[in-house]
């Protein structure tokens, strides 16, 4: 109802100026008409015999409009202290239409005194009113001067002195006087029909109108309660081509977005479940055997046999695996992350090699793998995420290692070419990866819960984070055969000018 | 007596262990325990220091900025946050090396050793000795033990420039880039041809080792 209120209390804050304003107007129009016909009721009057008696007697002339209600001696002429007797037809009662003439909507006016007065504003009748300058200037100007104000009893005095046809005379100039009551209409409101039918009118129509748009706009807020309550699944479908099927679709748009962002969401927290899943897994298998290979340690301890340097060796590789696997973890968050989290930075290659391979060799040297590296004489600088690039780097050596025979060997060779790029390949000679697996591996957005299997060949989180790492450098990365029967992983990218 | 190394590790386990592996490796270490405010002569005289950078008390890198401001010893930081922006604040700061946790004891000591060795490093030199080997880059005469051996051009220059970066591999893309006339002979194969007959004049002497997938490598060898 609030809506309703703020309307009724609108078309109450219209209504009150409209009527007061059509007020003004009702007198303004009412004033001008009744001004209209006393002026040509008394030249009317004057000009049918009127003058003739004013300059015979003027100083008793004076025309009072005769009222059916009033005595017969008040007829025009006579003075007021005349007794009944001197009543009765008299010759000379016949002539002119007598005053009394209607006024607007038909009312009769109230009566109207006339006085005369010469070209100087002298009345010959002790009676007249005194002429003030107003009056004067007036009818100077324009023929007729208008006065009006209000006696203390509240009743509307109005004063036209209006100039006659003719030149010189003690009636060259007639005053008419009409005193308005204080209880006539005129003075306050016009009649109660006058205004209160056209507010009826109005509110009425206001209602009309209004009922249709408050129908609206309830099912308008029925329809988004209910796309509300079903998850936005529903549709919001007022129609129409007014403001209210505007906002009706605007609210469509809002849904649409709303479950929009709501299967996003959905969508992000099933990757997020799923990656969980995953590395819940592949953390929890290494360790698993860890613990079993700690477990037997700790048997053949107690037994008193000497500790196997098999099972010593297990446990250092799925150690390191799962080192190599966090730093997996944490680098996968940060691509997932985008720009923000990577920091770009100069990074001198020799040196990541130099650390990739000391952080591996205590877990070659055990499963005689050897590890060689060659680099050039002078610092290889890119520009890059040093974080990312190492465990990108690391992640290829230590698939070698993994998997690579006894006996075997992993080569890192960094070399700067004449193009302003360097070329940086890791090398083994263990088993290769068939073709097709090759470019599989190499496919676009290689996700899913294959990436995450450590089997076969070490395909898992590690490649998918070098694929991702490769690609976030704008660097390019190539699988090959190696001459040596393994696997050649290389990586070529732009070289920058060495930093200060 | 070896090198004395400041360690600064508030893991106890891991400082014990730590302390241990450099002084098996023959440095003598120095540990405390937790960050300190570090101003001119209260480090003690150490010529490497191994700075946690997560410690209680104060920020590892607050103690390296305040380090840098009187010594230029070197420091290797270590640090269980994998994270570039450490890195390169680190660097920037005047670190000379980073760690990242966990690391192998052996991880440890060779980067140790790599820091130390470094500040050795010498001008060019105009005569490298390998073993038995004596090499004059600017005379360009080769003597193996004591005695000259005749080499033509391209077998020299590619023995100088395994000399120039002894014990270090050198690829077999640079050295034929580099060693070879490019306009008539520019194979790898023609340098194995190459590296075969440096390695008969040089007589029994093993001193071009060959590096696998990589390329050769100047050696003091074994017979001497």
């Amino acid at each position: 109802m609030k809506l309703r209120l703020r309307l009724a209390l609108t078309a109450v804050a219209v209504a009150v100026p409209a009527v007061f304003a059509l007020v003004q107007v009702e007198h303004s129009v009412r004033r001008r008409t009744t001004d209209e016909v006393i002026i040509a009721s008394t030249l009317s009057q004057m000009q049918s015999g009127g003058r003739e008696r004013c300059e015979a007697a003027p100083e008793t002339w004076m025309v009072r409009a005769r009222s059916p209600q009033r005595p017969p001696w008040e007829r025009e002429g006579l003075p007021d202290g005349t007794g009944p007797a001197a009543g009765g037809p008299r010759p000379g009662d016949e002539g002119p239409p007598r005053m009394g003439t209607r006024g607007p909507l038909g009312r009769r006016l109230p009566p109207v005194n006339l006085y005369p007065f010469d070209g100087q504003f002298v009345s010959r009748n002790p009676q007249a009113p005194a002429l003030d300058d107003e009056l004067r200037k007036g009818v100077q100007d324009d023929g007729v001067g208008v006065r009006r104000y209000s006696k203390a009893d509240g009743a509307l005095v109005q004063d036209l002195l209006l100039r006659m046809p003719w030149d010189g005379g003690p009636c060259e100039y007639v005053l008419a006087r009409r005193v308005e009551p204080a209880e006539s209409p005129e003075v306050g409101l016009p009649p109660l029909y006058v205004w209160g039918v056209p507010t009826l009118i109005l509110l009425s129509a206001m209602v009309v109108a209004l009922g249709p748009v408050v129908q609206r706009l309830r099912r308008l807020t029925d329809e988004v309660r209910a796309s509300s309550g079903s998850g936005y699944e529903q549709p919001v479908t007022v129609s129409g081509s007014d403001e209210i099927a505007e906002l009706a679709r605007a609210f469509q748009q809002a849904r649409a977005e709303i479950q929009a962002q709501m299967a996003h969401q959905q969508a992000r927290e099933q990757t997020l479940r799923d990656f969980l899943a995953n590395t819940t897994h592949d953390v929890m298998t290494p360790l698993t055997v860890l613990q079993g290979h700690l477990a037997a340690m700790q048997q053949r301890m107690r037994a008193g046999e000497p500790l196997e340097s098999g099972l010593m060796l297990s446990a250092m590789s799925e150690a390191h695996y799962m080192a190599s696997l966090v730093h997996n973890l944490g680098a996968a968050a940060r691509l997932e992350a985008g720009a923000p989290q990577v920091q770009h930075a100069p990074v001198d290659l020799n040196a990541l090699v130099s650390r990739v391979l000391g952080r591996h060799q205590p877990i070659a040297r055990p499963q005689r793998i050897a590890l060689e590296s060659g680099v050039p004489a002078t610092p290889t600088w890119v520009m890059g995420d040093e974080t990312l690039l190492e465990q990108a780097v690391s992640n290829v050596v230590l698939n070698g290692i993994r998997y690579g025979r006894e006996d075997g060997h992993v080569a890192v060779v960094l070399e700067k070419t004449r193009q302003q790029t360097f070329h940086l390949r890791v090398i083994d000679d263990g088993p290769g990866i068939s073709e097709e697996e090759r470019s599989r591996i190499l496919e676009r957005r290689f996700r899913g819960n294959e990436a995450r299997t450590r089997e076969p060949q070490g395909q898992g989180l590690g490649l998918h984070i070098v694929h991702n790492v490769v690609e976030l450098h704008g660097w390019k990365m190539t699988l090959a055969p190696s001459e040596y029967g393994g696997l050649e992983v290389a990586f070529t990218g732009p070289l920058m000018s060495p930093p200060e | 007596m070896g090198d004395r190394i400041l360690l600064v590790e508030d893991d106890d386990p891991l400082g014990s262990q730590i302390v241990g592996h450099l002084r098996g490796a023959g440095f003598e270490p120095v540990w405390w325990r937790e960050g300190r405010l570090l101003v001119s002569g209260h480090l003690p005289d150490v010529s490497l220091v191994v700075l946690d950078l997560m410690l209680p008390g104060t920020y590892g890198l607050d103690m390296l900025k305040a380090l840098r401001t009187f010594s230029e010893v070197p420091v290797l930081i270590l640090s269980a946050r994998n994270d570039t922006l450490d890195k390169v604040r680190a660097l920037k700061l005047g670190a000379d090396d980073y760690m990242t946790k966990p690391f192998w004891p052996e991880e440890l000591v060779e980067r140790v050793r790599a820091r130390l060795r470094r500040p050795t490093l010498q001008k060019e030199q105009t005569v490298v000795e390998v073993g038995p080997l004596r090499i004059d880059l600017q005379g360009h005469s080769v003597q193996v033990q004591g005695r000259p051996v005749e080499l033509t051009r391209v077998e020299f220059e590619l023995l100088a420039a395994l000399a120039r970066r002894s014990q270090e591999a050198v690829t077999r893309q640079w050295l034929v880039e580099h060693v070879l006339d490019p306009e008539r002979e520019g194979t790898e194969r023609t340098l194995d041809v190459h590296v075969s007959r440096l390695r008969r004049k040089l007589g029994p002497v093993k001193c071009v080792e060959t590096v696998w997938g990589v390329g050769y490598r100047l050696v003091p060898g074994e017979d001497a």
